[in-house]
């Protein structure tokens, strides 16, 4: 018997280099994104004293989650959170109800005067709204809807990032496919709920995610239009926890933080792997 | 009965000058019809004016002598197969299946049995839960024929929906059409620039150039008697041979401007062979020759251009000189307009034809 002689796996240096390299450079992208939430998180949990030390600790044996209550005592943090999800949910509402047809006609029709619309709605996107919170401002107080939920829902009820995110989705969709719908006796509404929207689902969720994360973190919005704790949406109540008479509590402040951040952080969980699929779209075969 | 009938077609797109003017066409009930032409040639568009899916520019469409102008392509009782399929990606097979029945609000049980009986019929059973993606060419094919039949549209139209297939495929698929039309006896619209396979399945061939209609027969008729010099090119394959009236000397008469022949017709001579007296020579000199097996083609240059023979024989001609024989029976005449005249070659205005 002849014994066949294995050759030994041979790594070749350079390219053993250039993996660790790249570990090495994701691993500290990683932190980069991490620490933030890390420091937050560990300051929410140190006692006063702690949040002072110099130079800071990263690392708390006795942590104090008696942090978190205070935050509930201090503020109305349940009634806060009821203002935000309604604010939120009232704008993704909104913004499914005008975006999504808009999307639609600017991609698929081509009606008189359609370019200068969509160009008309895409300008819009350039003006901050730190420009136009003053007249704003003035018309919702002549309606008297300063202090209720529809100043602010109201000015993001549509947006021209998504429709114009959208209708570049809707573009891909090959035209043979909304003919074979037609011939289906499918109609437009049918054509966007069983057709477009379910083909255009990575770019619906990740507009669903940057619309949620945008509403949710507004503060100065809410700051403007709300005079009162019964509408106030979260951001607003824990920049709140700042003015105290004893100097800032810094520890407080970043377990209110905790607590706005940890309904993103599960959007975002759960909407990752359609996120990544919507930037790197390759359409169906 | 004519099921379909188009009057005065004219299409435009745009300010553009008209790509169909003026089309008048009918076609009959329970017929497998070919819209065969070139690419570019409105063959495509016609079948979509039909289907509802391009609004005409003037004229009419009527289905069962009815106009569908004002009917939306959904309510024309038709069904159509795209050339890359357009089934949708994000359906399950089964799903895609029903889509249409459920937009025309049949009941859930009679859904369920057509499903099952069409599943059967094109054999997709086994895949019914897949998703397009996940199937081979050939699958996504008969899904696309199941979702037109289980409708049981009073009209099929197609698009050249064996143009995405591997030949063999395509053999096959182009018999099971056949199949389904005589089974059921429904009216097929076809657009193909393939001639082979508009000769292989129709019962009636549409040609067309340029947004005209150039012959309109019976796949024999339209090999037979091409009613132009455009049709003897485009159908056979290869095609006729037509030169120049030239060739034929004072055997025509003026008012013949070009003759042709189907490379079948014509024969090859050795050099010592004497023709029979009811034949056209003419000299030339073989530049290609394929073997098939049953038959030998030819490719010759001669004096007024090149033409192809198909020789049936078991001798084969060597390279070089050689002379070609063809039957004056079989030498069709056209006349300065490219029109047919007949066939035999004229000498005055008599025929001389066997």
């Amino acid at each position: 018997m002849t014994s066949v002689q294995k050759k030994p796996l041979r790594i070749k240096p350079i390219r053993c280099v250039g993996t660790v390299l790249k570990i090495l450079i994701d691993l500290l992208i990683a932190l980069i994104f991490f620490i933030p939430f890390y420091w937050m998180f560990i300051t929410s949990v140190k006692t006063l004293g702690q949040t002072l030390l110099m130079p800071p600790s990263f690392w708390v044996s006795d942590p104090q989650w008696g942090n978190f209550a205070v935050v509930f005592q201090k503020i109305d943090i349940l009634g806060m959170l009821k203002n935000s999800l309604i604010v939120t949910a009232g704008t993704l509402f909104c913004q499914c109800v005008t975006v999504i047809p808009a999307a639609y006609a600017f991609a698929r029709y081509r009606f008189k005067g359609s370019k200068i619309l969509f160009g008309v709605t895409l300008a819009t996107m350039m003006i901050p709204s730190q420009l136009i919170f003053l007249p704003v401002y003035l018309m919702f107080s002549k309606w008297g809807m300063i202090n209720t939920y529809w100043s602010l829902i109201l000015p993001s009820a549509s947006s021209a990032f998504a429709i114009f995110m959208l209708r570049q989705t809707f573009k891909q969709v090959s035209e043979e496919l909304l003919e074979a719908a037609r011939l289906d006796k499918a109609g437009e509404f049918k054509i966007i709920t069983r057709i477009m929207l379910p083909l255009a689902r990575p770019t619906v969720v990740t507009l669903t995610m940057l619309t949620f994360i945008n509403v949710w973190n507004d503060y100065f919005w809410p700051l403007v239009m709300t005079t009162k704790a019964d509408v106030r949406t979260l951001p607003v109540g824990i920049a709140s926890l700042r003015m105290t008479e004893s100097g800032v509590n810094y520890q407080i402040m970043m377990a209110g933080n905790v607590i706005l951040v940890i309904p993103v952080l599960i959007v975002f969980f759960f909407a990752q792997k359609q996120i990544i699929k919507a930037f790197t779209y390759t359409g169906v075969k | 009965m004519d099921k379909i009938t188009l009057k005065d077609i004219t299409k435009c797109y745009g300010k553009n000058p008209p790509v169909i003017e003026g089309l008048n066409l009918s076609i009959e009930e329970g017929s497998f019809t070919i819209l065969l032409g070139p690419s570019g040639c409105g063959k495509s568009t016609v079948l979509r004016m039909i289907a509802g899916l391009e609004k005409t520019t003037a004229g009419d469409v009527q289905i069962d002598g009815v106009s569908v102008r004002d009917v939306e392509p959904g309510d024309r009782n038709i069904a159509m197969v795209f050339q890359n399929y357009a089934l949708y990606p994000t359906m399950t097979v089964r799903e895609n299946i029903e889509f249409g029945l459920k937009n025309m609000k049949v009941p859930k049980e009679e859904r369920n049995k057509r499903i099952e009986e069409i599943s059967e019929m094109v054999g997709l059973t086994e895949y019914l839960s897949r998703k397009p993606a996940n199937l081979s060419g050939g699958q996504r094919q008969r899904v696309a024929l199941a979702r037109a039949i289980v409708k049981k549209p009073a009209v099929f139209l197609m698009d050249e929906p064996l143009s995405n297939l591997d030949a063999k495929l395509r053999a096959q698929i182009r018999t099971d059409l056949i199949e389904l039309h005589q089974k059921l006896g429904t009216t097929f619209v076809y657009v193909t620039h393939d001639q082979v396979e508009a000769m292989s399945m129709g019962t009636d061939i549409i040609l067309m150039e340029s947004g005209k209609i150039q012959q309109h027969a019976a796949p024999a008729q339209l090999y037979a008697e091409p009613a132009n010099v455009f049709a003897a090119r485009f159908i056979g394959s290869p095609p006729m041979n037509v030169l120049s009236a030239a060739v034929a000397g004072d055997k025509v008469s003026p008012k013949v401007e070009k003759i042709g022949f189907r490379p079948e017709k014509a024969r090859l001579m050795s050099e010592e062979e004497v023709p029979g007296l009811r034949e056209l020579v003419i000299s030339g000199e073989v530049v290609a020759r394929e073997m098939l097996g049953d038959q030998t083609q030819y490719k010759l240059t001669t004096g007024f251009g090149s033409v192809s023979v198909k020789d049936f024989g078991d001798s084969v001609y060597s390279y070089g000189a050689c002379r070609i024989a063809v039957p004056y029976k079989d030498v069709a005449c056209f006349d300065a307009a490219q029109k047919l005249i007949g066939f035999g070659l004229l000498r005055g205005d008599q025929f001389v034809a066997d």
